[in-house]
């Protein structure tokens, strides 16, 4: 007994100052990777890096469903100063908001004197989106936006083209649903709970009336316009377009549905694709992928997503950290992500490589819609606007308010945070 | 002379007792009070005192990270931001509105499964036990889980009333509807921990009342009203502190269930300081609002307490 106790305590002992002797050797780095995206995908990505770097170990955290849950765990970390976290995965409006709060470190040093040269690599919203005063504070991971999905099949069988216009989609789901009377088919699904997706649900017809909502880093709002974008959903609701319930739908509850037949235009993100051609889905080979409809007299317009790379403050290791980073946002990487997890690359030239189009041929049409998507209110208190529109939307779409009332409280809450 | 001088210092220290540290080896009674109390206090302080100042001290600065600029003074101004935001009224409301139709609601559910509970069965576990289950389950499940009951495509609670021939609601559609299924959700939540203390409280009261007032020809009814319920007064007190604080802070059950929505209608303030703070990283306004919450948790304590003393 007394022995075995006596080998046991040596052998611990042993393995104690054999950790420690490689630590020193060794840099860990812990990445938090949100679990929508992949992180299977990126831990291949990681262990390139690793067999090329024999002193780095990655470590990947995961957790939460959406955008929103991940920065409140984010948050929650940032503001304790916890330095477990090396570098995070961040949803693009957010890398203004951690700079100012001071959790991020500017790459500047690391990219030298000419770190605005090397931003005109990726596509330029991502530049823009990563660069605030000057200082790139992250580095993009993976592009992304908004498309219109539509069951092809369905549309073929009753000759109806992809639709130009939302007026030209709702018409075209009436008949659809009509002819195919099938219960469980809805026309048109899209985000109207009170989610990060519901503030682009508004902005999608907003911006294609051609109205900005800051302009020069103050507020531009127009009611007219908004009222408008409010209408347009919640008559898509009213008239039977969209489902009575679609005030509790989420992202991926519009792809669930889709995936599972009962949609024929779905407002999604790019991560859906990949989700629709797979073997449990009942609509594989029978979906189709183009840009978001118009206003009618209106341009296109498209929601500009997309994540980004961002180096913690309280990171113990800052620059193998960033050296990392800078690793991971690099064409290599991008090529790697858009073929095996149909993540949308972030740099231009991407989208046309060879094997890029082999893999995900509609990658190809994707890249104008990604060039000209865009890029919800960049500003530091974007929590706070981010609030204010998705719950109007989802009280309008609940049929709490009027389109009119929504838009005035909207409009009265926003002056108050973008004075 | 050093000698006579050092005789003179231990002279003046006898005179006045012995060295300082020599009172702790035989303590008066007085001294051993403190010395006892210290740990306590010191730890009190720490996790109780300090938070709480330092709460109320941020509440008086303008303080929000994402600004960018350091923190400063700034007086009344987060509490006179607060009387002229709408959502804190609401949030403020919807919370007393919990308050009031949870408290009593959880008080009759839980004393009607006291009272079964109490019932002389022969196996008694199998009550005790589903008794203890919803006040075992963590309040984050209980919301997500009431949240797919009352889902209105896929919930059971829409399914049941199909099948009797009731068109269901949109549960969440609907400021008045959601709130309802909230209440609903923290009622079979915190009723078994009423039950629970109110369960104790019964078992206190001697078999041999209830025999005399048989002898008597007390009706079951009238035994209730003239003995059961009075001799569970002090009880029925203390699960009402408690249940009342707790409700006031309510968080967890409508965070997971509805978020809030539609809109900010069932949103309450409990969930209002963490948006603040953990969301929009304005640390000032949220702790305003906090002490707002802490002052409303002191007011109704106090009120119970005085109730008490009362009694007693």
């Amino acid at each position: 007994m007394t022995l075995n106790k006596t080998m046991t305590l040596l052998l611990a002992g042993a393995a104690v100052t054999l950790s420690a002797s490689v630590a020193t050797a060794q840099t860990n780095l812990r990445v938090f990777v949100s679990s929508q995206h992949r992180p299977d995908v990126w831990r291949k990505a990681f262990d390139m890096y690793e067999a090329k770097n024999a002193n780095v170990k990655v470590t990947i955290e995961t957790g939460g469903n959406t955008s929103e849950q991940q920065s409140q765990y984010l948050n929650t970390v940032m503001t304790a100063k916890d330095s477990s976290l090396d570098i995070m995965i961040l949803d693009v409006i957010r890398p203004a908001q951690y700079a100012a709060a001071g959790w991020t470190v500017p790459f500047n040093d690391v990219l030298g004197s000419d770190a605005a040269n090397s931003m005109k690599r990726y596509l330029p919203a991502y530049a823009e989106a990563n660069t605030v005063d000057g200082k790139v504070v992250a580095l993009p991971a993976f592009a992304d936006a908004m498309f219109l999905y539509y069951r092809k099949d369905l549309l073929e069988k009753h000759g109806i083209q992809p639709p130009q216009t939302w007026d030209e989609l709702a018409v075209a789901a009436k008949k659809v649903t009509e002819a195919e009377k099938d219960a469980n088919l809805q026309g048109l699904s899209f985000q109207g709970k009170a989610i990060e997706g519901a503030v682009c649900t508004f902005l999608l017809p907003y911006w294609s009336m051609g109205k900005q909502l800051v302009s020069d880093g103050k507020l531009s709002f127009d009611k007219d316009a908004a009222v408008k974008s409010l209408k347009l959903w919640k008559d898509f609701v009213d008239q039977g377009v969209a489902k009575k319930n679609i005030a509790e739908v989420a992202t991926d509850d519009t792809r669930k549905e889709f995936q599972a037949g009962n949609v024929l235009f779905a407002v999604n993100w790019s991560y859906a694709w990949g989700q629709f051609q797979g073997a449990e889905s009942a609509v594989k080979d029978k979906v189709g992928v183009v840009k978001l409809p118009a206003v009618q007299g209106g341009q296109p317009a498209s929601c500009l997503g997309g994540w980004e790379w961002g180096v913690s403050a309280y990171s113990n290791n800052k620059t193998e950290a960033q050296k990392f980073v800078q690793y991971l946002s690099s064409p290599d990487v991008s090529e790697f992500m858009a073929i095996n997890a149909a993540l949308l690359p972030q740099f231009p030239e991407v989208y046309t490589d060879a094997d890029v189009t082999k893999a995900v041929p509609w990658f190809a049409n994707a890249k104008p819609v990604v060039e000209t998507a865009k890029a919800r209110p960049v500003t530091p208190r974007y929590n706070e606007v981010s609030e204010i529109i998705r719950t109007t939307v989802n009280g309008v779409l609940a049929g709490q308010s009027t389109p009119e009332e929504g838009a005035a409280q909207m409009e009265g809450r926003l002056r108050r945070v973008l004075r | 002379m050093a000698t006579a001088s050092e005789t003179t210092l231990v002279n003046t220290h006898n005179e006045s007792g012995t060295k300082w540290w020599t009172r702790f080896l035989d303590p008066s009674e007085r001294t051993l009070a403190v010395l006892l109390l210290m740990p306590a206090a010191l730890l009190l302080t720490l996790i109780i005192v300090y938070p709480v100042c330092r709460l109320i001290w941020t509440s008086f600065q303008n303080l929000s990270l994402t600004s960018g600029v350091p923190a400063a003074f700034a007086g009344l101004e987060n509490y006179s931001l607060m009387l002229e935001d709408p959502v804190f009224w609401e949030t403020t409301w919807n919370t007393i509105l919990i308050t009031l139709i949870t408290v009593p609601g959880a008080l009759f559910v839980g004393l009607a499964l006291a009272l079964m509970a109490n019932l002389p069965f022969n196996v008694k576990w199998p009550v005790r036990l589903s008794l203890l289950i919803p006040w075992a389950l963590p309040l984050s499940f209980a919301g997500l889980i009431f949240a797919w009951f009352f889902h209105s495509e896929y919930g059971v609670v829409n399914d049941v009333l199909r099948r009797i021939g009731i068109e269901g609601v949109i549960w969440f559609n609907s400021a008045n509807w959601a709130f309802a299924a909230i209440c609903l959700t923290i009622i079979w939540k915190t009723s078994s921990f009423m039950a629970l203390i109110i369960l104790a409280g019964l078992q206190t009261i001697p078999r041999s009342l209830y025999e005399a007032a048989d002898v008597d020809g007390a009706g079951r009814l009238r035994q209730f009203f003239e003995i059961t319920l009075p001799l569970l007064k002090p009880a029925i007190v203390v699960a009402l502190i408690f249940r009342t604080i707790t409700a006031l802070q309510t968080f967890d059950i409508p965070f997971t269930m509805t978020r809030g929505g539609p809109g900010t209608s069932t949103a309450t303030l409990a969930m209002y300081i963490h948006q603040n703070t953990v969301d929009f990283l304005d640390l000032g306004y949220g702790s305003a609002l906090a002490v707002v919450m802490f002052v409303l948790s002191m007011g109704v304590t106090a009120v119970y307490l005085r109730m008490i003393r009362a009694k007693g």
